[in-house]
């Protein structure tokens, strides 16, 4: 998980480390502490490079928080972590000299995110991942579009709206219920001779009021959430008066 | 001035089609366009006898006949298109009562006159749907408890309290202030004309008396042609549209409310008229009838009564909020359930007495125009952008209010409206007697046992009054609604049957 940036780290068995051997998180710990980190004086450093001590368990744990990790479960993602907060300081040590660096090829602009989320490591365009998501259309009953990712992209959108954990066990909050609306008689606000343009033009009106429809309802969740605070409705009858 | 016999003028006069007529230039003078208005058979009796008996001689004082008004509108500077004259069209101060007209905003000497506006800014129609229906209300009970909620009557004064500075807030933000102090919902303000809210009024631009008017009259009715009526659904005529209204059958109760900006508006047009003659001289402007005074746009005259006027325009908008909030009050004690369960949501709101910068095709081009509706409503076709998103396929919903003990309709607007009126259509039933008239010749006793005889309840402030607001005083509002209809610039949708009313 962290090869590249041990490595950038110039830390020398990069890509043999364990994050669940306890004898590798040793040496990579002290090895941070010592060449990159520094977080103790040197002459306190004595504990947390005692890496044959039984002790060493605990010191380990007092060294996380004395530099400010959070409270993880795994040993994986204190390792993690630790690498990241040696990685940053060794940029800054050097800011300048990584600032004047640009990238030769346009990509490179965007920084690398070296993602943890195993998806991202995914070949997209290999054929095991196409037929994939072939697959997946299939069973979901969503039509095909020639790009396999725009599928995807509407699979995942019926899974998040229609299948989530509350469509499941309400379904009836979800499935709108509506009368059938004739949407080929609608007249989308100007004519086009070509029929088929015809419906495309029609299709593409719908959906535009369907998005002002949304964001109509955004806006009006916004009102209301400021209601909350400033919405304090009086009545007093002793001020009215009916006319004559 | 000429004086011209009725054959005379009438030589001006052209029928165009089944329900349209032209009015040429020359029937009064410097008409700068041309006139047009929309009548069936039975309004144009009313309106060509108005207009004869105009000719008579001797025949003096009161309003100009309805024809002749809106041949002085055409002859203001900087009017583009035509003077319109909507079905429900009566005489009135300057503009008659159910006149468009519409003023290019980019020509330096285009005009806005109060007149054309009228005397009370943002008068309009709000309606509230509910889920019940007729057999599950005791029109008696709902009477009462709506008389016992909303203030009504002249001098009546408002449950909601206000401060001075409150006042000054309302103003200027509209129904934001409503929305603010929790008087209404979101969704009340997305389904309402301009989302209840005129961006450039200025409190600041009004003067403390009509300040000191308006702040004890804030959630009151108000008198005259107003009123709250309970209603339920008589015919669809558009299913798919009135559903997106949230109206799925017949007997569906729903409320009706048509107040404006009380007393408030009244200083404000009365003010405005003052300062409105001094620009006149000012920039020498002659107009043909001393009422239809006015300003340039773009002058600070012209400006001062836009910004006073949209401040108006939002102290009607909290108005009607304030009753909606003691209206959902009501119901929600009468049937002991959340005005959220009844369902209690305003269809929508519309403004029949304001001037609004729109943008429209003129000639082809799109230009910005200062529309003056005064007795009209704006009735905005399918996917204009102004209008709710969830009208966007059926239009948007025109509230036509008819008069006690008559019918009241939903209408849509459509793009035939947007081309011939530039978006607007009629507001209601119309005078055809003047108010003294009414008193003359009907009896009030009469007129409330007809009422009770329709099976509709009334609960009334001002007994002696109700002869001037008796249906026998205004045109037939299926009369009015079915023109709008025939000419296309509005299409039916809903028919609604009032059960009871409550009035000043």
């Amino acid at each position: 998980m962290f090869k590249r940036r041990l490595q950038a780290l110039e830390y020398e068995e990069y890509d043999k480390v364990d994050a669940n051997n306890l004898q590798h998180v040793k040496k990579l710990v002290s090895w941070l502490e010592n060449q990159k980190i520094r977080h103790y004086k040197i002459d306190d450093r004595g504990a947390i490079l005692d890496i044959e001590s039984q002790q060493w368990p605990a010191t380990y744990e007092k060294y996380l928080e004395d530099v400010g990790c959070p409270q993880f479960e795994t040993p994986l993602d204190k390792v993690e972590w630790l690498v990241g907060l040696a990685i940053r300081l060794e940029y800054e040590d050097n800011r300048d000299t990584y600032r004047s660096i640009k990238g030769t090829k346009k990509k490179s602009d965007q920084p690398i995110v070296k993602s943890t989320n195993p998806l991202d490591n995914l070949d997209f365009q290999s054929e095991d991942f196409k037929k994939g998501v072939s697959e997946l259309a299939k069973l979901l009953n969503i039509p095909q579009h020639p790009n396999h990712l725009i599928t995807l992209e509407a699979c995942s959108k019926f899974i998040c709206k229609r299948l989530n954990e509350e469509a499941v066990k309400n379904p009836g909050s979800v499935i709108v219920t509506g009368q059938p609306f004739p949407i080929m008689d609608t007249n989308a606000g100007f004519k086009i001779k070509d029929p088929f343009l015809n419906k495309a033009v029609t299709i593409l009106s719908l959906l535009y009021i369907q998005d002002l429809r949304d964001l109509q309802t955004k806006i009006n969740e916004a009102i209301v959430s400021v209601q909350s605070i400033t919405a304090d409705p009086k009545t007093d009858t002793k001020l009215g008066k009916v006319g004559t | 001035m000429v004086v011209r016999t009725f054959e005379e003028e009438m030589g001006y006069l052209e029928k165009t089609s089944e329900y349209s007529w032209r009015i040429k230039k020359g029937f009064q003078p410097n008409m700068k366009v041309e006139g047009v208005f929309y009548v069936n058979k039975n309004l144009e009796r009313l309106l060509i006898e108005e207009l004869r008996n105009s000719t008579r001689p001797g025949s003096v004082g009161g309003f100009l006949p309805g024809v002749k008004q809106i041949a002085n509108v055409a002859a203001l500077p900087g009017i583009v298109g035509k003077s319109v004259g909507l079905p429900d069209i009566h005489s009135g101060y300057g503009f008659a009562i159910g006149n468009m007209a519409a003023f290019d905003v980019s020509d330096p000497k285009a005009v806005v006159s109060p007149g054309g506006v009228g005397f009370d800014i943002n008068c309009g129609v709000r309606l509230l749907r509910t889920n019940l229906f007729e057999k599950d209300v005791q029109p008696e009970q709902l009477a009462q408890s709506m008389f016992d909620h909303i203030p009504v009557g002249v001098g009546s004064k408002g449950i909601i309290p206000m401060t001075a500075r409150d006042l000054e807030e309302a103003l200027e933000m509209g129904m934001d202030w409503s929305l603010r102090e929790g008087y209404v919902w979101a969704e009340d303000k997305e389904h309402c004309e301009e989302y209840g809210r005129m961006l450039d009024a200025d409190p600041s631009k009004v003067s403390m008396r009509a300040k000191k008017r308006g702040l004890p009259q804030l959630g009151t009715l108000g008198a005259g042609n107003h009123y709250a009526e309970i209603q339920v659904v008589d015919e669809i005529f558009n299913k798919s549209a009135a559903s997106k209204m949230g109206i799925e059958a017949k007997g569906q109760v729903c409320i009706m409310i048509h107040s404006g900006s009380r007393g408030f508006g009244h200083q404000v047009a009365t003010d405005a008229l003052l300062a409105m003659e001094k620009a006149m001289k000012k920039h020498n402007i002659e107009v043909n009838d001393r009422q239809l005074a006015c300003a340039p746009i773009n002058q600070s005259e012209g400006q001062d009564y836009l910004k006073s006027m949209a401040a108006a325009a939002n102290f009607a908008w909290v108005n009607r909020s304030s009753m909606t909030f003691l209206t959902r009050q009501a119901f929600a004690k009468q049937f002991n359930m959340s005005p959220d369960d009844l369902d209690m949501h305003v269809i929508y709101d519309v403004s029949h007495n304001v001037a609004k910068v729109e943008q429209h095709m003129v000639d082809g081009r799109p230009k910005t125009l200062l529309v003056h509706r005064k007795g009209s409503t704006r009735a905005f076709p399918p996917h204009h952008p102004s209008i709710p998103v969830d009208y966007q396929l059926t239009g948007q919903p025109v509230l036509i209010g008819g008069t006690m003990g008559t019918c009241s309709y939903v209408l849509t607007g459509t793009e035939v409206g947007m081309n011939e009126t530039f978006g607007s259509t009629c507001h209601g039933a119309g005078r055809s007697l003047s108010r003294a008239k009414s008193r003359r010749n009907l009896d009030y006793q009469g007129v409330l046992d007809k009422m009770k005889k329709m099976g509709i309840a009334i609960r009334i402030a001002s007994p002696k009054l109700v002869m001037e607001e008796a249906p026998e005083s205004y045109k037939s509002v299926d009369d009015v609604v079915n023109t709008c209809d025939a000419v296309g610039i509005s299409k039916k949708c809903i028919k609604l049957r009032p059960i009871a009313v409550i009035k000043g």
